[in-house]
């Protein structure tokens, strides 16, 4: 699965929006299967911290299913 | 310099133009309304004012983080949206009433040529059938008198779509939960007005105190009807049609020129809990029934020699 490294710099519930090194953005949703929880992107979006992304794309959004989060 | 009437007098004390932080209550500048906790806010939609722009779709959508859906052209007028889902919690019908049943349209209506639209959303209802429904308690009615999904509690099950009589919840298909407007929780604590309302440029969507906006929208039924718009209603206040079936009102309402139906709107919406006793008893009557007529066919039976 492709993989992304950025700062997170909106979370809402299980969404987020993760801004990569070039100051592009992206949209992400947690997907059920992953650890993570809402309230954990909080926390990252607070500490303003850099993570590895890895996600799939998903069908008929303008969007990405995010499957594992990491800190770098 | 000249006093702006219109302009609340706290707004003078933010001239500049880039803030270095939140106005604290700014629903009181942008809205009118202070927020505070344990009274009932809504929203009036008043539909004649309109203009489709979907600014409120878009406000949305950029304060909750929600991803475009349903890409691609839906041939159905300018609406591309489609309809309110997991990922759109506004949304702005578009209903061209001019040519309709196949008739070229001869004559302009007053006010919007013909064209109706109207920006749909969650009604956050009094007596809320999602939350009746839900077994979890991830649906809770707010300190603010509005209807929202614990995102951390839902599991899924989706009892809360069929519940709805206004077809507004959606389990994501993604993430696996209940996703609906939420009236702009994080918003609403941090004394902000809502992201649609504040969007709209014609106050079509205008939100306050649930007593406030339904003064308000008695007056402009009043209004239109004496400007020559007499099929001017209101639909979700206390008596008025969408507030049936033990509703008793909707949080977010609406002012009508048209059938509900044309709206894609129930004409007569009901909690599914009120079905429930019936529904038991007429099960029990039929057993009952069965029973007895059984039980009469096999003593018939047996008395033949």
């Amino acid at each position: 699965m492709p993989t992304i490294r950025g700062v997170v710099t909106i979370a809402q519930e299980s969404r987020f929006q993760l801004t990569d090194g070039e100051g592009v953005s992206h949209l992400f949703v947690l997907s059920p299967h992953m650890l993570a929880e809402g309230d954990d992107l909080e926390g990252l979006q607070r500490e303003q911290a850099r993570i590895r992304v890895t996600y799939e794309a998903a069908r008929n959004i303008l969007g990405y299913l995010a499957q594992r989060i990491e800190r770098i | 310099m000249d006093t702006i009437v219109h302009m609340h007098p706290r707004a003078a004390e933010y001239p500049q133009s880039d803030l270095d932080r939140v106005i604290p209550d700014e629903s009181e500048l942008t809205a009118g309304v202070r927020i505070e906790p344990g009274k009932s806010y809504g929203f009036f939609t008043d539909t004649t004012v309109c203009i489709g722009c979907k600014a409120c779709e878009v406000a949305c959508k950029e304060w909750n983080t929600l991803p475009a859906d349903n890409l691609g052209l839906t041939g159905q007028s300018f609406d591309n949206t489609g309809a309110l889902s997991a990922n759109t919690w506004r949304h702005v019908s578009f209903v061209e009433k001019s040519g309709a049943e196949g008739v070229r349209g001869t004559a302009q209506q007053p006010f919007q040529s013909g064209w109706l639209m109207m920006s749909d959303v969650c009604k956050h209802c009094h007596h809320a059938p999602c939350m009746e429904a839900c077994p979890t308690g991830a649906l809770f009615k707010t300190e603010f008198d509005t209807v929202v999904v614990q995102q951390d509690i839902c599991n899924g099950c989706g009892y809360c779509v069929p519940a709805c009589p206004f077809g507004v919840v959606e389990v994501s298909t993604l993430d696996g939960k209940a996703h609906k407007c939420t009236l702009c929780y994080d918003r609403l604590k941090g004394g902000l007005e809502p992201a649609c309302a504040k969007s709209c440029p014609t106050d079509s969507i205008q939100f306050g105190e649930l007593s406030d906006l339904q003064e308000r929208a008695a007056l402009r039924v009043e209004e239109l009807h004496a400007r020559g718009v007499p099929s001017a209603y209101l639909y979700g206040t206390p008596g008025a049609p969408g507030a049936t079936g033990g509703m008793s009102h909707l949080n977010a309402f609406f002012l009508l020129i048209d059938r509900p139906e044309v709206y894609n709107l129930p004409s007569a919406p009901s909690r599914p809990s009120r079905r429930v006793a019936p529904s038991l008893f007429s099960g029990l009557a039929a057993v009952a029934g069965l029973t007895l007529a059984a039980a009469l066919l096999f003593s018939d039976a047996e008395r033949r020699p």
